[in-house]
């Protein structure tokens, strides 16, 4: 790996397939949602395997992901999806679920875990038993700070991945309400939760996506990057998974040159960048839990766009 | 000194002739568990009752729960309300006691660091009050109790959102006595976990089970964080509750949002959530092998944790005399604790998961 890694999300072979991967150095394959949504790499193991191609083929790192919440009828399929990542030469697992990441430690012990947002680490204590079932990186819990964050990967050893840009995860549900209004809008599953769907009370607003719910204010830490490579980070994820190819490629290009910028010590800001940032959001910006505050919040120079979503 | 802080909690109950003699902390054997007409532990499933205050936990015992749960002071999911201090909890613990019942301790918030040993050192003492287990949320303090207090049971908290017979063994691995799950798993599930793990499986069989899956939900904190109180441990994190102290829940997800299309109002809706009662099934889930039957609310009146633990106490009893339940009658009886909150939505299903 270089002196960083830009990583996204893709959910099936043809939003991989018309996504330009350029700017990444890396993939995750998957949603962690869903079963049914639409031809999820998680559930269609043939595109899983010619998706870990394509990525691979590009030069990347292809991770596969796993879902945030299975069941026990669930885990037959998650334990095909492993076998497969396995055998195609994934790079890692994601996991989300702790019996996942065990599956993983027991029965593909040579295979890295890549613990996600939804195994709730928030503690040193916590990441070190991970670390001891073989993650070699995490996704803190989204709503610690990176003070904290900087607590854990000092004291673990272990590498964050931060969420940079993009919607980030506010819950997991066993139940999907979108499904209630199939007959009633032209949309259907599985293509319904794609589409561009918000929860508005007031000024508030999340992204809905069926059984799950996302921010609806993009994380932004773009004139935060500088900061985030001196503390010591490397690894940084633009998430992308319910995001058009155009998104997962223009929000690329901006990270790509800033963080080059910032790891070669030559910071300077990119002004035209903003407008394309703007284009790209619906309802604003935020930092996230980052900086201690409200999640929706954003700490910075930088005002909210004003767009309706 | 003992009946100066039973008057001082205002448990004069403890005082009055109905228990005459009773003492808190040498309960005459004549003033046990069968003085009180209360049934002796059963063989089947520990039910394990919410316990907000001692006159909760008194109902509790009294209609038949073997177990209570409580939270300490700063250190519970929910915050100041439903919580003892350290004199009601050690007064809880010695009734328990004289009743031959059990407490279990819900410290399920996650501790910071610096907060750990202190926590520790709480647990250790209560511990040696008689504790029975403490209710953890986080997979690094869960195994540094196992490793400093190792006789002292663990129950991982339904917080940490185990689902699957992998979760379980996970939890296993760690040390952990019991883990909970969610009472809308259904018997053959925990049939399944009982065939591969050995821990304990507590089942929330009564429960709201709301839009996000319990411990997977910073909604709250993303839409507003909660300031950090003055005086009050103020070095308690702020987010969502299980992170204690300032995390708060202001049901987020229970509030009218507006479904926008395209940016275009869609619909005006409340996200979906619903109450479980499992009553009515409660045998299947005992057929299944589950080790504890566990009630949510420790912001339950005293009455209505009362009339609930009955409901299941008889239910449960049925099943050990090997008779049918009557499962009209349980949903009826069932229907009549469940408030303004509506039973079981049809439109709540499994499909897509």
């Amino acid at each position: 790996m270089g002196a960083f890694e830009l990583n996204t999300t893709i959910s099936n072979l043809r939003n991989l397939r018309e996504s330009d991967l350029s700017a990444y150095d890396a993939v995750y394959l998957g949603n962690i949602y869903c079963r049914i949504f639409e031809d999820n790499f998680l559930e269609r193991l043939d595109d899983l395997e010619e998706g870990i191609a394509l990525v691979k083929g590009q030069g990347l790192r292809a991770y596969v992901t796993s879902y945030a919440a299975p069941r026990n009828d669930v885990l037959p399929k998650v334990q095909k999806a492993l076998e497969t990542a396995a055998a195609a030469g994934a790079d890692a697992i994601e996991v989300h679920n702790l019996g996942v990441l065990r599956m993983v430690h027991e029965q593909f012990p040579g295979m890295p875990a890549h613990v996600g947002g939804f195994a709730n680490v928030y503690t040193d204590a916590g990441a070190e038993v991970l670390k001891e079932y073989g993650a070699v990186r995490f996704t803190p819990n989204y709503e610690i700070s990176l003070d904290e964050v900087g607590a854990i990967t000092s004291g673990v050893g272990m590498p964050a991945e931060l969420v940079v840009h993009g919607k980030m995860p506010l819950g997991v549900s066993d139940y999907c309400f979108l499904l209630e209004y199939e007959q009633k809008w032209p949309e259907k599953c599985p293509t319904l939760c794609q589409k561009n769907l918000f929860l508005k009370q007031g000024d508030w607003a999340m992204r809905s996506v069926g059984k799950g719910v996302l921010s609806g204010k993009d994380v932004c830490m773009l004139e935060h990057l500088p900061a985030l490579i001196a503390a010591g980070h490397t690894v940084f994820r633009i998430e992308a998974a319910y995001e058009t190819p155009e998104y997962r490629l223009n929000i690329a290009k901006i990270y790509r040159a800033a963080l080059e910028r910032a790891a070669a010590g030559d910071w300077a800001e990119d002004e035209s960048a903003w407008n394309t940032i703007r284009e790209h959001t619906a309802v604003g910006l935020c930092n996230g839990f980052y900086f201690g505050r409200t999640g929706a919040e954003y700490v910075g120079k930088r005002p909210q766009p004003a767009l309706a979503c | 000194m003992t009946h100066r802080l039973t008057e001082q909690l205002g448990l004069t109950w403890l005082l009055k002739p109905a228990i005459p003699g009773y003492g808190l902390v040498k309960a005459s054997p004549l003033y046990t568990a069968k003085s009180w007409g209360i049934g002796v532990p059963k063989e089947c499933a520990m039910l394990l009752a919410p316990a907000g205050n001692l006159e909760a936990a008194k109902q509790a015992f009294q209609a038949g729960a073997d177990a209570v749960y409580v939270g300490l002071s700063g250190w519970s999911r929910g915050g100041a309300r439903g919580e003892f201090d350290r004199a009601q909890l050690r007064l809880c613990i010695e009734l328990a006691h004289a009743l031959g019942k059990k407490v279990q301790l819900a410290a399920n918030i996650i501790p910071k660091p610096q907060e750990r040993q202190q926590l520790l050192r709480q647990l250790a003492e209560l511990a040696d009050w008689g504790l029975h287990a403490v209710i953890l949320n986080d997979v690094g303090f869960l195994r540094e109790v196992r490793r400093k207090l190792p006789g002292l049971a663990i129950t991982a908290s339904i917080g940490c959102g185990a689902l699957n017979t992998s979760d379980a063994l996970f939890y296993q691995d760690l040390g952990a006595t019991a883990v909970v799950l969610p009472g809308y798993v259904e018997p053959q599930e925990i049939a399944a976990v009982k065939a591969k793990a050995s821990i304990q499986i507590e089942i929330m069989l009564r429960m709201v089970q709301e839009f996000i899956q319990l411990g997977k939900c910073w909604m709250p904190s993303y839409l507003n964080f909660a300031a950090a109180e003055q005086g009050y441990r103020s070095k308690r994190l702020g987010g969502s509750v299980k992170r204690g102290g300032v995390g708060s829940c202001f049901r987020i997800c229970e509030q009218p949002w507006t479904l926008l299309k395209d940016g275009v109002e869609a619909d005006r809706r409340l996200l979906p959530s619903r109450q479980i009662s499992q009553v009515a099934e409660l045998g299947a889930f005992l057929d299944a092998g589950v080790d504890v039957i566990k009630i949510q609310g420790r912001s339950l009146s005293a009455e209505m944790v009362g009339a609930i633990i009955r409901m299941y106490r008889s239910a449960a009893d049925a099943w050990k005399r090997g008779q049918k339940s009557d499962q009209k009658a349980d949903q009826n009886a069932d229907q009549k604790t469940n408030g303004n909150r509506a039973a079981l939505p049809a439109m709540w299903t499994v499909q897509g998961r």
